[in-house]
């Protein structure tokens, strides 16, 4: 048995060696690789970051159209910085999730914020298909992962609170109850998910703290009676 | 400013928001009744938001079973696995063969029974989504394939030919599941821990030169490995399995060092049934 393995073993050094060269050949080029997508996934991150420092202007009460051209502008950007993503990764089909780490964060904050605009616009969910649709995503090549979009969703459920105060602040009484409606829905929509115990769920069960925060605004504007009554549609347009 | 709503859904909440009370209370029924029922009575909003949500519930109801069936398979091919390496452990002088035509029938069954199993239900996709839920299955089968494969022919069993035996499991018209290298490479990394209880267990049965074999072998894999790990994907996992490997390596590198040493007094007390001499063989073992 000894020197079995002793006659083998040049021959099975050198085949090793073959194989442990050919391991770190592929794995420099996987590093090449991660480093391209972790460059393209640093400008997403600056363009998220551009994006949100001007949806923060709607918390100072500046007009929702103006807040939304100059957030909008950032949205093109995300959208090309994602078509050069899903260049990259098409070279590599079916290794989507190899690499989805790189850009994961920052594609849910991206997703946060699209959403929060088209709320603050439409005062609608912005649903994953839209969200593909904006960033030019393909959902058969370079799709979205749908648990990073219920991610963003859940972080942009945690703006809200802060929208209300500082929009009764300004007086917009009528804010409250618009949102608490929309995120009632919302935390209905998501009561219909079987989450596992991950990030998403701890993401979920914090949502209950912003609708709590948010009917507690509500409440407040409620009973001193500043809340609009009757038809309210007329000043709603001039308060947002 | 750009609020516009359908009216009817604006009389909604403002019906809503007429009454504080029973807006709250509205409001807390939604939170604890079932969601089922909600559609009729939201408004078109909620409606479209449901039908949204229906459709990731589904996703993620699919995914999550997928993820809890591939857990289960990859349990399964662990806990095979870890029997083929005891069987090889069992080998000794006189009965290897024998030992070793039982691990490659054990081993057979693995591959066809629980590896055909995860084969299968990752036929086509999620080979990266799902790594995580059958990495450790993958771990354990390529240390007990590439152990058969040392006791058998003395040479590292390659990754390609682990692949090729993987390759008839699956129904040719899908992407078949290959072994990556990083799981390869984490099973070779636990390789060194069973060859180093091989080798220890060859020495105390007075097997020098095979251990001394073992120990070319297995200080040959840590240093290849050297080079690869610095440019793997999450090499945390694979940096504290370096520090195991070297400490594997550095226990038969002494192992042999002390037989060697003590060779002239160690060998002839071999099969000694004298007492008086086991003592000394038995220190030899603890190192």
């Amino acid at each position: 048995m000894a020197d079995a393995g002793d006659s083998s073993s040049s021959s099975s050094s050198s085949s090793m060696e073959k194989q442990f060269e050919g391991f770190l050949q592929q794995l420099e080029q996987s590093g090449n690789l991660r480093d391209r997508i972790r460059a393209v996934a640093a400008e997403i991150e600056s363009s998220t970051r551009l994006m949100h420092s001007c949806l923060l202007l709607v918390h100072q009460s500046r007009p929702i159209p103006e807040v939304a051209a100059r957030a909008e502008a950032q949205i093109d950007v995300l959208k090309g910085l994602y078509r050069r993503l899903a260049e990259i990764l098409l070279e590599l089909p079916g290794q989507y999730y190899r690499y989805h780490g790189d850009w994961r964060t920052e594609t849910q904050t991206a997703i946060s914020l699209i959403a929060f605009l088209h709320w603050l616009q439409t005062e609608n969910l912005l649903e994953h298909s839209e969200v593909e649709q904006k960033l030019g995503l393909d959902s058969s090549e370079f799709g979205l992962d749908i648990e990073d979009y219920l991610i963003g969703i859940c972080f942009m459920s945690n703006e809200l609170p802060r929208y209300v105060v500082n929009q009764v602040t300004t007086g917009d009484y009528d804010c409250p109850r618009k949102v608490l409606a929309f995120l009632t829905d919302l935390h209905a929509s998501f009561r219909m998910l079987n989450l596992r115990n991950d990030f998403l769920r701890k993401k979920f069960d914090g949502m209950k703290y912003d609708l709590r925060r948010v009917e507690e605004v509500y409440y407040d504007v409620k009973i001193r009676g500043l809340a609009p009554t009757g038809d309210s549609t007329g000043d709603q347009g001039t308060q947002a | 400013m750009l609020v516009r709503c359908s009216t009817a859904l604006q009389r909604f909440y403002v019906i809503m928001a007429t009454s504080f009370d029973k807006s709250t209370v509205a409001a807390e029924a939604r939170l604890s009744s079932n969601p089922a029922k909600k559609p009729r009575k939201m408004s078109t909003n909620a409606a479209a938001m449901t039908a949204a949500f229906d459709k990731y519930a589904h996703y993620l109801n699919t995914l999550n079973d997928k993820r809890e069936r591939v857990v289960k398979a990859s349990r399964d091919i662990t806990i095979n696995s870890k029997k083929v390496i005891f069987q090889v452990h069992r080998i000794s002088k006189y009965n290897r063969d024998e030992v070793l035509e039982k691990a490659e029938k054990d081993l057979a069954a693995v591959t066809d029974q629980y590896m055909s199993r995860l084969v299968k239900e990752l036929q086509g996709t999620d080979f990266w989504k799902l790594r995580r839920a059958y990495s450790p299955g993958v771990q354990e089968y390529v240390e007990a394939a590439t152990l058969y494969e040392f006791c058998k022919t003395g040479k590292l069993l390659n990754l390609e030919a682990i692949n090729a035996s993987l390759l008839p499991l699956s129904d040719p018209s899908f992407e078949p599941l290959q072994i990556n290298i990083l799981d390869y490479v984490l099973g070779v990394a636990d390789l060194t821990g069973e060859l180093m209880r091989l080798a220890i267990g060859r020495i105390s049965d007075g097997e020098l030169e095979y251990a001394k074999t073992i120990c070319r072998f297995v200080r040959e894999i840590y240093r290849k490995l050297t080079l690869v790990v610095p440019t793997m994907d999450e090499n945390y996992e694979m940096k504290k399995k370096m520090d195991t490997m070297l400490q594997s390596v550095v226990k038969i590198e002494n192992a042999c060092f002390s037989v060697h040493v003590r060779g002239s007094e160690y060998i002839p007390l071999l099969g000694c049934s004298d007492p008086n001499f086991s003592f000394l063989g038995a220190q030899v073992l603890e190192l």
